[in-house]
């Protein structure tokens, strides 16, 4: 499979503290990863610099073997979409004109075209956000205002999905329909990478995961082993465990 | 499944209406006034019918629209460029200094420099120096961020305010008056060739802001939301920061500081008609002229024969606005 995205050698630093120092790896088409940390641990941060969002302080990010600083911003927003922790909520927008900012950099300067609607219609079906479609963002919950910036970034089409815990504020139907939804885009040959603190989450629906800690990719491993090695969850916290329910599906634990 | 209008049937109305009203505000609005006109008379340019209103009713409407839609689409844009719903044109200093510098050519009892008024010249100056210090001292690695653009604007806002109250202070009565005058803002008669001059401003940046209306849907999300669907936040930032100056610079210049209407026009837009920048800016570039060319005409009648400076009557409507704006939303 074709490498999408590479990470060299990043390092990060501010206010003195150095966040990232030397983190490295490589995503495949198809892939969905899980990117694990505790807080801290440069999470966020790594996901910025993929994006372009902030200059690591040295190493650097190819996007198809081209170096990231050299991808025109436009260019670049129709590789990579990246999915904020959160936007401020008071936004006068509706739902879906927030949706159709995702499709910006495939449309002409002013106008968006039959296309770029029904990419939009059929993100915000995905997303359940088709009904609340003519509501203003403001006036929305917590887990819908998520669920249509994921409407956003699944609109804008990109080959690499960088997602930034995005199952927060969901309830449980909308946080597995969400790694579905993730799921299935990696399915078709995009890369997603998502922030998430939910382990069961990662290890059910991803196909890889990477530990971030102290700065650096700790563990990166494929899913089928990460439920075998104990040594990478125990790094959250010592109480957790693998368990077996009734069905042996196993699934992390805490005493 | 219904399909997605991105501008809407009653946005295009809105849009439509908003012209007419333009149109209605140029046929209208010079007829209103202490002297009676009469339409024959000025069609036959029959004085003193026909001077009055073409030289004095009809440039000063002229100006009041040009003065409203400049100060009513900066408005609009930096509102978008500091997401900040309270942003006005006066945000960053550029209406203090502006102020400033006028009041220093009233002080030396300039009355024209090459021809020109020489206040006009100084609120130019004062506008920007305010540009350059804002800029210069906000700007790291040349990009600007609104949080920084914020800081150092009301900062240069306080110092020239307080440079204004000094200088206000210790001069002489005649002087003191002339100040106070200005400082409220007014709409006056002005020369076409002045008129010209502003409108061809004014038309340059509506054209660079509006072409890129939806580059500044993104940004009222954020810097990053922009960023990363394909938007130079660091480019959009300067490009607003200056095009917003030059406007407010050259409204400032002709007619004064006139506040509110920068603040109200947008926000009634947005609330009213659409969030979406590419109704909102031509739709606040239209009605913030028709405003403030209508506040002028209500201050040339409603007090006759005295006459209440458009900056005042703006102020005596914008004011209620916000309290009642303040009230709804906080």
């Amino acid at each position: 499979m074709e490498t999408l995205l590479q990470a060299r050698d990043l390092s990060y630093s501010a206010g003195g503290k150095l966040i990232l120092r030397g983190a490295s790896f490589k995503a495949k088409r198809g892939e969905f990863i899980a990117l694990l940390g505790v807080n801290g641990a440069g999470k966020s941060t790594l996901l910025d610099i993929l994006a372009g969002l902030r200059a690591p302080t040295s190493g650097d990010v190819l996007l198809k073997g081209k170096p990231l600083a050299d991808v025109q911003a436009c260019e670049r927003a129709r590789w990579v979409c990246h999915l904020p922790q959160g936007v401020r909520g008071e936004l006068p927008f509706t739902v879906e004109q927030i949706v159709l900012m995702g499709r910006y950099p495939h449309a002409d300067r002013w106008m968006e075209s039959e296309q770029d609607r029904a990419a939009v219609t059929a993100a915000l079906e995905r997303t359940h956000c088709l009904e609340f479609r003519h509501r203003r963002f403001s006036t929305l919950s917590g887990g819908e205002r998520q669920r249509v910036l994921l409407a956003a970034c699944l609109a804008q089409n990109a080959e690499i999905l960088l997602m930034d815990e995005p199952s927060t504020y969901l309830d449980l139907r909308h946080q597995m329909h969400c790694f579905e939804l993730l799921r299935s885009e990696a399915s078709c040959g995009t890369v997603c990478i998502a922030v998430t603190h939910d382990l069961n989450l990662a290890l059910t629906y991803c196909s890889r995961i990477l530990v971030l800690q102290g700065g650096i990719v700790r563990h990166d491993m494929p899913v089928e082993e990460a439920w075998r090695h104990k040594s990478w969850f125990l790094e959250f916290s010592e109480r957790l465990q693998v368990e077996h329910s009734w069905n042996g599906k196993a699934w992390i634990a805490y005493r | 499944m219904d399909s997605l209008p991105v501008i809407s049937f009653r946005e295009k109305l809105w849009l439509i209406a908003s012209g007419a009203a333009v149109v209605a505000a140029v046929v209208l609005l010079p007829w209103i006034g202490t002297a009676p006109l009469t339409p024959e008379r000025v069609l036959a340019r029959q004085s003193p019918d026909y001077p009055i209103f073409v030289e004095l009713r009809l440039s000063r409407t002229l100006l009041g629209l040009l003065v409203g839609s400049s100060l009513s689409l900066a408005g609009a844009l930096f509102q978008a460029m500091l997401r900040e719903s309270m942003a006005t044109p006066y945000t960053l200093g550029i209406s203090s200094a502006a102020s400033l510098g006028a009041i220093l050519t009233i002080i030396a009892g300039l009355p024209s420099i090459l021809g020109l008024p020489a206040v006009w010249l100084g609120a130019l100056a004062g506008a920007g120096s305010s540009v350059a210090i804002v800029a210069g001292a906000s700007a790291r690695q040349g990009q600007l961020s609104s949080f920084r653009l914020l800081l150092t604007g009301i900062s240069l806002n306080g110092i020239c305010s307080a440079l204004i109250l000094m200088i206000h202070s210790l001069a002489r009565e005649h002087r003191s008056i002339s100040i106070l005058q200005w400082l409220l803002g007014n709409v006056d008669s002005v020369r076409y060739s002045a008129l010209g001059a502003f409108a061809m401003v004014a038309l340059v940046v509506f054209v660079i802001v509006v072409s890129r209306a939806r580059q500044w849907n993104l940004l009222m999300v954020g810097e990053s939301w922009a960023a990363t669907r394909g938007v130079n936040p660091g480019r959009l930032m300067r490009i607003g920061f200056f095009c917003g100056s030059a406007l407010t610079a050259t409204a400032i210049a002709l007619s004064g500081p006139i506040g509110f209407v920068g603040l109200i026009v947008p926000h009634i837009v947005r609330s009213r008609i659409s969030p979406d920048y590419r109704i909102l800016m031509p739709c606040s570039f239209l009605l913030g002229g028709v405003l403030l060319a209508t506040a002028d005409a209500v201050g040339r009648t409603v007090v006759a024969p005295a006459e209440l400076p458009a900056g005042a009557v703006m102020a005596l409507i914008g004011g209620p606005y916000l309290i009642w704006l303040v009230r709804r939303k906080f």
